[in-house]
């Protein structure tokens, strides 16, 4: 009795689609997770990452040096990606135009789509997480409602209708269930996190955008003063 | 493009470290899963509220071995029996025919100590006689006194009234009469005298000859059919001892071969008739189970044995407490449940053999850990 009720043994017996529903869980369980643990070491290292770009943005040191310091634009990450786009923008446009504006928008411009990129970066896979969130529940509970159906089926052809017959096909039919909340409880937990971490970033870099856009700013001020004076 | 695929598979967004901890925490899952199960089965039988077990069959749910074994002894004290029994008959009979022989020779033996009898009666119908004449003679000699003695009171009477007539009538012919009397009443007196003898010897004679005849024969009868009857008896019972013994061991030898025989299909039996009563029990505390409304303000420690009678069908007979919990609330609940449940008619499908142990067993209720 407790051999034929123990959870492998259900699984083994249940039907077709039912182990199909589970297997498909399983799956997702496990992408979720490989995703979880991704996202969660991407959105330390950026922190990390972040924190260390800062310190030696505000220490004082020259752009130029820094611009010079930082490796090359397919590595770089976060903050750092981004003031080197603005930077490069900037460098590339101060020969050609004397309007600080024109200057001023082509930084803009190439430090939005630096964010944006790195939006990209960091929201990567964040929406399979939600999706096996939202829908491995909707899963399991097909899996469930298809077993009950076999369950109500094999009931109508037995003569004697006891607990007893019913009562395998229903447990083997809600493990589809609780495969498919096992698979959207922590999918559901991480992703909040997550994607509450990555906009927590993403906001950050834009504060540094804009500081940085308006130190190029006053940068620029000074110099067409300086040059009209 | 390039340019980003390079980036994500940058140094720390992997995707390698990531699937292994993933895979290995769902492995993690399912080992625990599958090692914790059969440590926590031991709370999942707190579900079985009723365990039943069976009072008659114990050994044909064993395994076949055990049962083989049981079987085996219980043949072999059913063949000593039967043998025993076989012997007993055949002694019997033997010592019937003996009986038969020895009446016979009993006949015989009765015919002559009859003979024998007749012989030592005669000699005692003559020693009675005699005795008897003797006896006679002196019943006579009381008897003749007796009556002089009655006739003599009675002639004083007789004579009394006549005196008194005589008197009332004549005095002097009372004299002459008394004469006349005093005659007739001396040969009235011899007269009364020999015949009283005569009948006396006569009747004595008689009745002491036949008595002394029935007496002997009756006792020579009586000794001889004794002496017969325990002679005929001893001898029948060695005989039918013997007999007997001889017998029942070629019994008890056909016996064991016939069950060494039927050994190996009495295994096989059993097994087979294991795994269908096992059905048969698990299906009648199910049924018990679902039927049992437990009462309320029961102990977790209350527990009641039941002993269930079944009919050839599977209807119930009787349902007894065989051990009461002490709260007859409990006790009634069990019995309500077990008639409720019934009748089981599973039982019919029990190999014939098996219907019979099935029909008689006991119901184990506890409220286990519902509650």
């Amino acid at each position: 009795m407790n051999d034929s009720m123990s959870i492998p043994h259900l699984i083994m017996n249940a039907s077709g689609v039912v182990q199909l529903v589970m297997l498909l869980l399983l799956v997702a369980s496990i992408l979720s997770w490989v995703v979880v643990f991704q996202r969660s070491f991407v959105m330390r290292k950026a922190r990390k990452t972040h924190r260390q770009f800062e310190d030696r943005f505000w220490s004082g040191v020259d752009l130029n040096e820094l611009y010079r310091e930082t490796p090359a634009e397919q590595e770089t990450q976060g903050a750092e990606h981004i003031f080197r786009a603005g930077f490069r923008e900037f460098n590339r446009l101060m020969p050609k135009t004397r309007s600080p504006q024109a200057i001023l928008d082509g930084v803009q411009r190439s430090m939005r789509v630096a964010w944006s990129r790195e939006e990209e970066r960091l929201n990567l896979h964040l929406v399979f997480l939600a999706t096996v969130a939202s829908a491995s529940p909707y899963i399991g509970l097909f899996g469930t409602v298809w077993g009950i159906m076999g369950s109500f089926q094999s009931l109508s052809m037995a003569q004697q209708a006891t607990l007893a017959t019913v009562a395998p096909w229903i447990a083997e039919a809600l493990i589809a269930t609780a495969m498919g909340l096992f698979a959207a409880i922590p999918a559901v937990i991480f992703y909040n996190r997550l994607s509450s971490e990555s906009s927590r970033l993403l906001g950050k870099y834009e504060d540094f955008a804009e500081e940085f856009h308006s130190i190029l700013h006053r940068n620029l001020q000074g110099r067409s003063d300086s040059g009209t004076a | 493009m390039a340019k980003r695929q390079r980036r994500i598979r940058a140094p720390g967004e992997g995707y390698t470290l990531p699937a292994i901890l993933a895979v290995g925490l769902h492995l993690g899952l399912l080992i625990l899963s599958v090692i914790k199960w059969p440590v926590s089965p031991p709370e999942t039988p707190n579900t079985a509220i009723v365990q039943a077990t069976l009072i008659s069959t114990e050994t044909t749910t064993d395994q076949a071995q055990q049962a083989a074994e049981a079987r085996t002894r219980a043949a072999q004290r059913a063949a000593e029996e039967a043998a025993a029994a076989e012997a007993e008959r055949q002694a019997q009979e033997q010592a019937e025919e003996q009986a038969r022989q020895e009446a016979e020779a009993e006949a015989q033996r009765q015919e002559e100590a009859e003979q024998a009898a007749r012989r030592e009666a005669e000699a005692e119908r003559q020693q009675a006689a005699e005795e008897a004449q003797a006896e006679a003679e002196r019943r006579a000699a009381e008897a003749e006194a007796a009556r002089q003695r009655e006739a003599e009171e009675e002639a004083r009477r007789q004579a009394e009234q006549q005196e008194a007539e005589r008197q009332r009538e004549a005095e002097e012919e009372a004299r002459r009469q008394q004469e006349a009397e005093r005659q007739a009443q001396e040969e009235a007196e011899r007269q009364a005298q020999e015949e009283a003898e005569r009948q006396a010897q006569e009747e004595a004679e008689r009745q002491a000859q036949e008595e002394a005849e029935r007496q002997a024969q009756e006792e020579a009868e009586r000794q001889a059919q004794e002496e017969a009857e325990r002679q005929a008896r001893e001898e029948a019972e060695r005989r039918a001892q013997e007999e007997a013994d001889r017998e029942a061991q070629q019994q008890a030898e056909q016996e064991l071969q016939r069950i060494i025989e039927g050994d190996t299909d009495a295994v096989s039996n059993a097994a087979q008739g294991e795994q269908a009563a096992n059905g048969f029990i698990q299906t009648v505390k199910a049924a018990v189970e679902q039927a049992w409304n437990i009462p309320p303000n029961v102990g977790d420690g209350a527990s009641a044995t039941l002993e269930v009678r079944l009919g050839p069908s599977g209807e119930i007979f009787a349902v007894t407490v065989s051990r009461s919990s002490g709260d007859s609330a409990f006790d009634n609940s069990a019995i309500d449940a077990v008639e409720a449940a019934g009748p089981f008619s599973e039982l019919l499908q029990l190999p014939s053999g098996l219907q019979r142990d099935y029909r008689q067993f006991s119901l184990n209720f506890s409220p286990g850990g519902i509650r």
